[in-house]
């Protein structure tokens, strides 16, 4: 299970989260929206323990990451899959090692069933016959495949997706949450998805919370958020032109 | 780590205010250096401990010093081979005047070995590699490849600045060795068609007159400088914010910085080797 309790994190005077209360449960698809420098992936940081909150809990499986120190950060790491907003691929590798990157710097794999894993995630993702490419020969689709791909090659407990369908097309980004769908439904990964494109969201997630200028404004059901009682939270929900945004 | 370019952040706030007040500029001038100095510290820190024990990838060390040292060698004989023939050109003054044909090679020898070879070859180095060097570790963090790695749960330092620090340190290692032997030809060779001075009275005069000491001095120099402008590049690469402005911004300052960390270590270094 996943927790943030009370969580606050200032950068350089002003704060960007504000008493963060959040659970997510295992196994559980949950998603997050919000405008644009709302905070959200600064939440996600938090939660996989990149950024360290200034006060609160960060809470993993009854670990608190706020607490640990570095080394025992890194194991706990190791238990979550990343895909960043610029999908941050290593550009001076191949599509096919960064794929089998987390397996190869986790190690106790043999280096022939790392090359048949990478292979068989590239396939599972449309790329099947890409991984001598380089991520710079690739489309931003392409590449954003590629980063699910190596987020979930390792089989981590936890996913955390930020912004998996930026600046894709509307064709593209319905695959790419098909391609998110199948991942969840064969390794049952607790999932964290952090989205601006709401409608596609809401069709992936049951579950929804947005925040607003780094408070939570809603945390519920992703079918009753267009409905709720906080008229910030419908109308960035709907996309209205009128209201408090 | 500084927050070099970000907007609104203080260093840029700090650096944007060029006709303020003169005190406060000066004072905040001397807290952005403080800051750049306890980074680069930092980071050597870092360096040192992640090298007990050394875990570095074969691998990723030997594509370091390809891309480093290999193919930095064409530029480093260029240097080399003119800076030899420079030595002799302004040698060629005095020994013409005073007949003294046989110190060339020594003059030629001393200047070179000692100073003027590991200072042009390290701020050739810090040009060609440091600057490549703090550009594609500046882009690999404004595009979240750095923290790519620590959500990997693999620590940067650890895997990216440290087999960098090695292959710069080795590389200017050999660079230094290969530019020291291309300078003394270049001295010949420019000797012999400047002042007529034969490749064997170069020769002798150089082995004769100078002591392995001599060349070691350069070599230890070199090393120094191959360190100065790893730290620097990595530092100020690692440190960037704010996309493409930001890693300018950190060539730049990694450049001038190096630059600096040369001519200071070799003052010190001076003083400390003569």
């Amino acid at each position: 299970m996943l927790r943030l309790g009370e969580v606050t994190k200032t950068f350089r005077g002003e704060e960007i989260l504000s008493g963060i209360d959040l659970t997510v449960a295992r196994g559980e698809t949950f998603g997050l929206c919000g405008p644009a420098a709302s905070g959200k992936s600064v939440i996600l940081k938090v939660l996989c323990g990149l950024l360290r909150p200034d006060r609160g809990a960060v809470v993993v499986d009854g670990e608190d990451l706020a607490t640990v120190g570095e080394d025992r950060l890194m194991a706990v790491r190791a238990r979550f899959g990343m895909l960043f907003q610029n999908n941050a691929l290593f550009d001076f590798m191949t599509v096919g090692e960064n794929v089998a990157f987390p397996l190869v710097r986790r190690g106790g794999v043999e280096p022939a069933e790392v090359e048949r894993r990478a292979l068989a995630r590239l396939r599972a993702v449309g790329l099947g016959g890409s991984q001598d490419k380089f991520p710079s020969e690739l489309s931003g689709g392409m590449r954003k495949r590629v980063g699910i791909a190596r987020a979930v090659i390792a089989r981590p407990d936890i996913v955390i997706y930020d912004e998996p369908t930026a600046g894709l097309d509307p064709v593209t980004t319905s695959k790419v949450y098909d391609l998110l769908r199948r991942e969840r439904d064969e390794t049952g990964a607790t999932v964290v998805v952090v989205s601006s494109d709401v409608d596609a969201l809401l069709r992936f997630v049951p579950r929804v919370a947005m925040i607003y200028r780094g408070k939570l404004r809603y945390d519920g059901p992703a079918g009753a958020a267009a409905d709720a009682p906080d008229e910030v939270v419908r109308q960035f929900i709907r996309g209205d032109i009128e209201g408090p945004l | 780590m500084s927050e070099r370019g970000k907007p609104g952040s203080d260093g840029q706030r700090r650096r944007g205010a060029p006709f303020g007040d003169p005190i406060a500029l000066i004072g905040s001038r001397a807290i952005d250096l403080a800051e750049e100095a306890g980074g680069i510290a930092l980071l050597s820190v870092k360096v040192l401990l992640a090298l007990l024990p050394p875990r570095i990838s074969g691998r990723d060390l030997l594509r370091h010093l390809y891309r480093m040292g290999v193919l930095s060698v064409p530029i480093v004989v260029l240097t080399a081979f003119f800076t030899g023939g420079i030595m002799v050109i302004q040698a060629g003054i005095f020994v013409k005047r005073f007949g003294a044909y046989g110190l060339l090679g020594w003059g030629a020898g001393y200047t070179v070995f000692r100073e003027v070879g590991p200072i042009l070859i390290g701020l050739m180095f810090s040009g060609r590699v440091g600057s490549n060097n703090a550009a594609e570790l500046g882009t690999m963090t404004v595009t979240e490849q750095v923290d790519g790695l620590r959500a990997l749960a693999i620590e940067p330092v650890r895997y990216l600045i440290v087999p960098r620090v090695l292959a710069m340190v080795i590389a200017m290692f050999c660079l230094i060795i290969i530019g020291d032997l291309v300078a003394v030809g270049g001295g010949m060779l420019f000797g012999k068609l400047l002042l007529g001075v034969e490749f064997s009275s170069f020769y002798h005069s150089l082995v004769d007159n100078l002591k392995p000491w001599d060349f070691l001095v350069g070599v230890i120099k070199a090393v120094f400088f191959g360190l100065a402008v790893a730290i620097t590049s990595c530092h100020f690469g690692t440190s960037v914010k704010g996309g493409a402005v930001g890693v300018g911004r950190a060539v730049n300052d990694a450049v001038v910085a190096a630059a600096l960390a040369i001519l200071i270590s070799d003052y010190l270094l001076t003083l400390v080797l003569r």
